[in-house]
């Protein structure tokens, strides 16, 4: 079990960076006859985050790294995002990142 | 809501239906009642595929879930509930209709009568068909399930290179979290992660093969990987990496050429 702060807060950066990921390549597929079953892998990334924002203190206010977190995310999303434009990847929407970022960060009592 | 039972008697006046003097909440004396003959329940009859055995309680579920979404054209169970055990964490269910069903109220309400978490997915046989087209997990959840009617269907897969890349995403979260993960949730993806192996390489999906392949691929002992008491944990990483990368570098250069 992980009770280090730093390493905490980098696994609850790589879930809901995954999450995030995943929301914008879910909209890129663009067939509504998936979206469905998407919707529940979009929540076990957002689920694996929640069970670790628990455990970083202060739990119902914002985090002092709430800034660096938001920067990380986007990078991170970004850079994922931008190897698969490279690769021919159609209809991906950087300006989300940003967007979903802020949603998840704030449903999150992070921001 | 509180139902009494009973049987009508003859009286000399009038015939009757007797209550209990201790009766719940609700039916005080002077409360107004319904009275309706009771008819003998259909029982419902499912149709099992692939599957040996249920546990008996879990057949009573299934009456009563099938009987709350009995009029969808065809209603079926997959997914871990039908798994030996009770260490599932919801019910999957797939309703086909060619109506809009809100999956996410029926969800709701289901949830209201048996206190479960239930995933529904509500689509019609051509979106069905599709899925089974395109998608390794629509496979592997259609090699075992029960349902109302049986499924009969021919299909080739058709790969979709972007939709394989948000599967594999699926699988992503047990490089970074191996110690945090359950068992129960390693499992999910590494069997995610296998059906998509499968799958490109257009080999038929089911649970026994999807097992059968952790197990020589990834060098894990499935109980083990159930349990969450993995032996060897660099040996099962070192290869659930390697055919991770393996995979994504397959769909990105399915992307750049051109497939979709």
């Amino acid at each position: 079990m992980v009770h280090n702060r730093k390493k905490l807060i980098d696994l609850f950066i790589g879930n809901i960076s995954n999450a995030i990921l995943h929301r914008i390549l879910e909209k890129a597929v663009e067939d509504e006859i998936i979206r469905n079953y998407y919707d529940k892998e979009f929540l076990n990334s957002l689920e694996i985050a929640k069970r670790y924002r628990e455990k970083i203190n202060p739990i119902n206010n914002a985090l002092k790294e709430a800034s660096e977190i938001k920067d990380t995310v986007i990078k991170k999303v970004t850079n994922e995002l931008k190897i698969r434009i490279s690769k021919g990847y159609k209809n991906i929407d950087l300006g989300l990142v940003e967007f979903f970022t802020n949603q998840i960060l704030n449903e999150l009592k992070v921001n | 809501m509180v139902i009494l039972t009973g049987k009508i008697s003859k009286g000399t006046l009038m015939d009757q239906i007797y209550v209990p003097k201790e009766r719940p909440l609700g039916f005080e004396l002077g409360t107004p009642v319904v009275i309706k003959p009771l008819a003998e329940e259909e029982e419902i009859k499912f149709v099992y595929y692939n599957i040996d055995r249920l546990e008996s309680v879990k057949i009573i579920m299934m009456q009563k879930i099938f009987s709350e979404l009995n009029f969808a054209d065809n209603v079926i169970i997959t997914g871990s509930f039908l798994e030996n055990g009770f260490q599932f964490n919801d019910i999957d269910i797939i309703l086909i209709d060619n109506k809009q069903i809100d999956a996410k109220k029926l969800e709701r309400h289901l949830n209201r009568i048996f206190d479960l978490e239930f995933h529904i997915i509500s689509l019609n046989y051509n979106a069905l068909l599709k899925g089974l087209q395109t998608d390794p997990l629509y496979q592997a959840m259609l090699s075992r399930y029960v349902a109302k009617k049986k499924l009969i269907f021919r299909y080739k897969n058709k790969i979709n290179y972007k939709i394989l890349d948000l599967h594999l995403l699926k699988s992503r979260p047990l490089i970074e979290n191996f110690d945090y993960l359950t068992g129960n949730q390693k499992y999910g993806m590494a069997r995610n992660l296998i059906s998509i192996f499968l799958f490109l390489d257009n080999k038929k999906i089911s649970n026994e093969v999807i097992d059968y392949n952790i197990k020589k691929l990834l060098k894990e002992d499935l109980i083990s990987l159930k349990q969450n008491v993995i032996i060897n944990k660099n040996l099962f990483l070192k290869e659930y990496n390697s055919l991770y990368e393996n995979l994504f570098k397959k769909i990105l250069e399915g992307i750049k050429n051109g497939s979709q």
